[in-house]
């Protein structure tokens, strides 16, 4: 594995008092793997993402418990210099919106140049080479003369362009990507996804994409893990999950989209909200809007179970998974 | 066929672009919505698509009078609204209503949900005497699932999905006939999503509302839609019913928005045709002569720089009586299969499936209403491969 996370916990303190934001979060990721992490909003997707890359804010955040093990170290216990050099040569985040995490001041061309003299000590003649050299790589037109632009100067997809160059710029192992593109109309969506697919592919990266959207999911993951409430309640290979859910929930987000294939007049509906984090319901957190709910869901916390009767290797964390595979 | 309950013809909305700060000088405009035809029937949900920027939602301003046309007419039960004011106006603007896109800003956070409800009732104090509104106001948070006793909570006490009902229950006050949306579901989870549309769909049957259903996700908008209508740079491109559009669409910037959008099918990636646009949309300030998809169309050729195609059945089609025979603004409109049917029992089935055990019941009444399963054109049952689905594109285009 490039990458594991073992049993992650992270918490924030807020005056609501101490919001579980992750709760035992575990999943993998190989080289060359795509990974897709799904999940509704205040699920814990973007927080796991942040306590890998090491930016998580610290206080009000707080890493009670876990392992990040990255190439078989765990990032959690070695010494912060140490930690830096892993992440910052090993790894790589792409963000949801590339406006505002681009510089606004500088030019494009140094702020990709910037990360070849910072991290490789080249002069600012060849960083400025290797940053025309990028934009060409990530299909920006005219890159010989654009490079001396600002941010605002281009258009959403391209700007998310810069920051997939700016990503790949050190040949990361692992790219972690969050909601890349969300903000982007779908036939700029299915640009910048082909391109982030092929650099995959060129590098062999490990690619975490973080993504609530299943049609995204469906047509570029290799394996899902699925959250709720800050914890991973199913994980299987892509084609597995929409063929056969193992998870009530996930059985449900299925259920609950519409299709561009077909036209529908009722959707299945997940009864509900889904729960504060400073009051997680006890038992499994999913049981207030489960149909399948019965009195050991509401005591019993599901652990991660193997789900044996699947060819491939697959988890859930609903006592009665079976049920739900089969029914 | 009866009197359409909206028309709109050649409506046009140019935000003039000066320079100067003393004298202004007019150097331009944003040709924001720059000619655009449409019709709406009683009962009747017609879904407008298109990305960012295409002026969907400065449609939905001047359908409900939030922004003046520039030129153009909507025709309310035959009579040109653009022309009213007063007391006439005001008469038409109760029955078209809007919902909007943000649950988070459009409702007033320092009024309460009664207040933001009610105050319809101030504007138009003809609607409901004024003992009855507190009742009206309860009788309209029950209608839309929500709990009577909330009346007096403030919108920030309510969750995303809750608060989008609140501005549906405002929505509906009036006893409007039309409902423009604009986005009503896009801020939201997809669990939550599904709720608020079986909800619209409900009340739909309920009050025999007309929607204009305006967003950009093509998968919801066909669920949803009878007819859709696409729009590009200010202007509709194509339209027809659900299932022309989506299943035959002539138009190239249908075929390639269509060919873009993720499906929920992993079985689908290997099947399916992908068409990547190059370039980006160009600006409303200078449109493109012609046709305005030329900069980006892989079919563009010289006679498209130079006439502007109109929204019509095109030439090839007009005679052949299959669904590929709907409005398309192209010179050289082609059908085009690019969304694979969907394979008989691939993924957890949707929509009413009895039997399906505990997943079976969804939120709401029960479904079915107009157009529950229209869209079924003979011949899509069953497994099919590329091949056969190609054969069926070229079939319904002969005559061309
Ligand atoms: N800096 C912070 N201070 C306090 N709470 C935080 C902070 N960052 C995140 N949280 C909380 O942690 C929870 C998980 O947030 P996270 O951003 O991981 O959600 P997400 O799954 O990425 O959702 P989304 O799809 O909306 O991006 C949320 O309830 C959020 O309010
Ligand atoms: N008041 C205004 N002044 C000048 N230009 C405007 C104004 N309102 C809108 N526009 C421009 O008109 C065009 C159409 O905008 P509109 O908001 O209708 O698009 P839309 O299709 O709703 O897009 P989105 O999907 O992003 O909501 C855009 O280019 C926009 O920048
Ligand atoms: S453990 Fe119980 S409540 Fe949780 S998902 Fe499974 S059946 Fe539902
Ligand atoms: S008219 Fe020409 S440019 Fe326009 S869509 Fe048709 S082929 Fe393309
Ligand atoms: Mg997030
Ligand atoms: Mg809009």
């Amino acid at each position: 594995m490039l990458l594991e996370v073992r049993d992650l916990h992270v918490e924030f303190r807020t005056r609501d008092g101490v919001a579980k934001a992750v709760n035992g979060v575990s999943y993998g990721v190989d080289a060359g793997e795509t990974l897709a992490v799904l999940g509704e909003s205040g699920s814990g997707k973007s927080v796991t993402a942040q306590t890998i890359m090491g930016i998580l804010d610290t206080p009000p955040g707080k890493v009670t418990g876990g392992q990040i093990l990255f190439e078989g170290r765990d990032l959690l216990t070695l010494k912060e210099e140490e930690r830096r050099k892993v992440r910052g040569a090993g790894m790589a985040m792409i963000f949801q919106d590339a406006l505002s995490s681009l510089n606004p001041v500088l030019t494009v061309g140094d702020q990709l140049g910037e990360m070849f003299t910072v991290h490789r000590g080249m002069s600012r003649k060849d960083a400025r080479a290797k940053a025309v050299e990028l934009m060409d790589r990530v299909r920006i037109p005219g890159a010989r003369e654009r490079v001396r632009q600002y941010p605002h100067q281009f258009s959403g997809g391209m700007r998310q362009r810069i920051m997939i160059a700016m990503a790949i710029a050190l040949e990361p192992r692992l790219v972690i990507a969050d909601e890349p593109t969300t903000a982007l109309d779908v036939t700029v969506q299915a640009q910048v996804m082909d391109l982030l697919a092929e650099l995959r592919r060129e590098y062999r990266m490990g690619l975490i994409l973080i993504t609530h959207d299943l049609g995204v999911v469906a047509d570029v993951a290799d394996r899902i893990a699925v959250m709720y409430a800050g914890r991973i309640v199913e994980t299987a290979p892509v084609h597995d999950i929409y063929k056969a859910p193992a998870h009530p929930y996930t059985r449900g987000l299925l259920d609950s989209i519409p299709r561009l294939d077909q036209k529908g007049r009722q959707l299945y509906a997940i009864k509900g909200l889904p729960p504060s984090l400073t009051r997680i319901p006890p038992g499994c957190a999913f049981h207030p809007r489960c149909p399948m709910a019965r009195d050991v869901c509401r005591t019993d916390v599901p652990p991660l179970y193997e789900v044996t009767d699947a060819p491939s290797e697959r988890g859930s964390a609903c006592h009665f998974w079976r049920e739900c595979l089969h029914g | 066929m009866a009197e359409p309950i909206l028309e709109v013809r050649g409506l046009v909305k140019h935000y003039p672009l000066t320079t100067g700060i003393l004298f202004k000088k007019q150097v331009g405009a944003v040709k924001a919505v720059d000619g655009v035809d449409f019709h709406l029937d009683r009962g009747e949900t017609l879904g407008i698509v298109g990305e960012s920027g295409c002026g969907k939602s400065t449609v939905a301003k001047m359908l409900v009078n939030l922004e003046r046309p520039t030129a153009g007419e909507i025709r309310y039960k035959g009579e040109d609204i653009t022309r009213l004011s007063g007391r006439a106006l005001k008469a038409v603007r109760r029955n078209i209503q809007m919902v909007f896109q943000d649950p988070y800003t459009s409702l007033n956070p320092r009024m309460t949900v009664g207040d933001i409800i009610g105050e319809a009732y101030e504007i138009h104090p003809e609607a409901a005497p004024k003992g009855d509104r507190r009742a009206r106001v309860r009788e309209l948070l029950d209608v839309v699932g929500l709990n009577p006793e909330y009346i007096n909570r403030y919108p920030h006490q309510f969750s995303g999905g809750q608060r989008q009902r609140i501005g549906i229950a405002r929505g509906l006050a009036l006893r409007p006939e039309i409902i423009v949306a604009d986005e009503p579901v896009s801020a939201l989870d997809v669990s939550v999503q599904a709720q608020v549309i079986n909800l619209m769909g409900r009340l739909q049957d309920e009050f025999d509302l007309s929607y204009l259903f305006i967003a950009h996700d093509l998968s919801i908008v066909r669920h949803i839609s009878d007819r859709v209508g696409v729009m590009y740079l200010g202007r509709i491109v194509e339209t027809g019913r659900d299932a022309e559009i989506y299943d035959h669409p002539t138009h190239p910037y249908t075929q390639a928005l269509l060919s873009a959008v993720p499906v929920p099918d992993p079985e689908a990636r290997e099947r399916r045709e992908r068409i990547i646009l190059t370039g980006d949309v160009p600006s409303p300030t200078n449109i493109p002569s012609g046709c305005r998809f030329r900069t980006r169309c892989w079919k563009a050729r010289e006679r498209c720089a130079l006439e502007v195609p109109a929204l019509a059945v095109p030439a090839e089609f007009r005679y052949a009586r299959g669904p590929a025979a709907h409005d398309s603004a192209c010179h050289f409109a082609e059908e085009k299969r690019v969304v694979p049917p969907a394979e008989e029992g691939a993924g957890p089935v949707q929509g009413p499936s009895p039997g399906e055990g505990p997943f079976a019941e969804g939120e709401g009444p029960s479904a079915g209403g107009p157009g529950a399963s229209e869209g079924e054109e003979p011949g899509t049952v069953g497994p099919r491969r590329r091949g056969a689905h190609r054969e069926d594109g070229e079939g319904g285009a002969d005559g061309g």
